[in-house]
């Protein structure tokens, strides 16, 4: 029973890809091909990837296929999941950068039920997921502010048609998000809302807010969002619960941020590679 | 209002390229969510003026553009999210629409870091952007295929505007 990782990789004809890449300085080796770490499901796995070397756990699987946004690896990830998820035997399941094919997610959301993994789902796997109101089967969703007033928007199936008001307050109320979204019931169990100050919610309650340390810069950077799920899906795979994992998943990525000193030009290998060391400090928080 | 007609498509992609040649033929278009019952996930469609059915047609198929189907429609149509917020990190600025963020050097225009969305061709469009000069890069809607892209490129059109206007302030928030 492993934690499985599902996500496109963004090069042209990357053919299927399901195993676990070796890292080699900043790249993920698959077979033959390298992949930099950076922002999307090769920084989610890297993450994933240092948390379980750190926790003495086996490596994370990774299902992956090249797609630049055509949506070619995407369906090829859709219909591998569909067909062999009884194979992969995935304990924890984080669905990641997909395009959002609804047809697709539903076909692959029969199979999965079946299994009954705990169910992460962060990016275009988020919009999908809510968009064919499967979001309350998932665990957990991992959105920043944008995608958290999309998830409150009734309507939207995608952070692009949400409505105007609730872009216009999606960074300074989202309390009011995550009550709104949860009084429409399409949420999952755990909400961790990635942003100037990361918000853990359970079951409509807020039960958490991290905002130390802060760090601007940490925003504009690439991946640092993706590098949260990654750690909180390797700490649920450990063992803890899913609201105490988002807890230290958001605290260890604010002290990985800290450590690496950033600048909105840096990038998020370098945040990515502080992982163990904060993680050690952060894990009894 | 005239009657408005809707152009559907399979792909994102299509409906950027469908819009600019009809906006070039000087067509009343805009791009729109299309109605719920046509709606598939990352989907796009381009609204018309169902007057010009047959210019519109014609151009299409002049332009071998690919579509689903044309549809007449009652009432309006969601527009997509246009709206920026622009936020200053002192030697630099970050323009968001939606999810997206693109982050430029203030002096130099150079795109420092793009992040944000899920949609596959955000870690591409990252790939192809970071680095480059905001004058210089290409526009996420002529690489990118989803909604995610239009959205980056929207804030990529705030950026450029910020930095050609020769922006230097604080946070407009």
């Amino acid at each position: 029973m492993s934690l499985v990782i599902a996500g496109t990789v963004p090069i042209k004809d990357f053919p299927l890809y399901t195993g676990t890449p070796k890292i080699e300085g900043n790249n993920l080796i698959l077979d033959e091909h390298r992949v930099p770490c950076t922002m999307g499901t090769a920084a989610l796995f890297f993450a994933a990837h240092l948390t379980c070397q750190t926790l003495n756990l086996p490596p994370p699987v990774w299902v992956t296929a090249g797609d630049i946004g055509d949506g070619v690896g995407s369906r090829i990830i859709y219909q591998h999941l569909t067909t062999n998820i009884k194979t992969l035997k995935p304990k924890i399941l984080t669905l990641h950068y997909l395009l959002p094919i609804t047809l697709l997610a539903k076909n692959m959301m029969l199979t999965i039920r079946e299994m009954k993994p705990t169910l992460i789902a962060d990016a275009g796997s988020m919009y999908v997921m809510k968009s064919i109101r499967a979001a309350k089967e998932f665990d957990l969703f991992t959105p920043d502010p944008g995608e958290m007033a999309f998830i409150a928007d009734p309507q939207a199936v995608h952070p692009a048609y949400m409505q105007r008001y609730l872009f216009d307050f999606d960074t300074t109320n989202i309390p009011a998000l995550i009550e709104q979204a949860y009084k429409h019931g399409n949420v999952p169990r755990v909400l961790l809302v990635k942003g100037a100050k990361d918000y853990i919610a359970k079951d409509g309650r807020i039960i958490a807010v991290i905002d130390e340390p802060n760090i601007p810069a940490l925003e504009p950077i690439g991946g640092t969002g993706d590098t949260i799920t990654g750690i909180v899906s390797a700490l649920i795979y450990s063992g803890l619960e899913v609201e105490k994992a988002a807890v230290i998943a958001a605290k260890t990525n604010r002290v990985a941020g800290k450590l690496a000193n950033p600048t909105t030009a840096t990038r998020v290998l370098e945040i990515a590679l502080q992982i163990p060391k904060a993680l050690l400090d952060c894990l009894h928080y | 209002m005239s009657a408005r007609g809707l152009i559907t498509f399979e792909e994102v992609r299509q409906a950027f390229k469908a819009e600019a040649v009809l906006k070039k033929a000087k067509h009343d278009v805009k791009l729109v969510v299309p109605p719920p019952e046509f709606r598939r996930g990352c989907d796009l469609a381009v609204e018309f003026n169902i007057n010009e059915l047959v210019s519109i047609q014609r151009l299409l198929s002049a332009n071998k553009m690919k579509y689903s189907q044309i549809i007449s429609i009652d009432s309006a149509t969601t527009k997509t999210l246009d709206a920026v917020k622009v936020f200053d990190f002192g030697d630099s600025v970050m323009v968001r629409c939606g999810a997206l963020k693109i982050t430029f050097e203030k002096g130099t225009g150079i795109i420092r870091n793009i992040s944000g969305g899920g949609c596959p061709d955000v870690p591409y469009l990252y790939i192809e952007l970071v680095g480059k000069k905001l004058s210089e890069a290409p526009r996420p809607r002529e690489i990118g295929f989803t909604l995610c892209a239009l959205c980056l490129d929207r804030a990529f059109e705030e950026a450029l505007r910020l930095y050609e206007s020769g922006y230097s302030g604080h946070s407009t928030n």
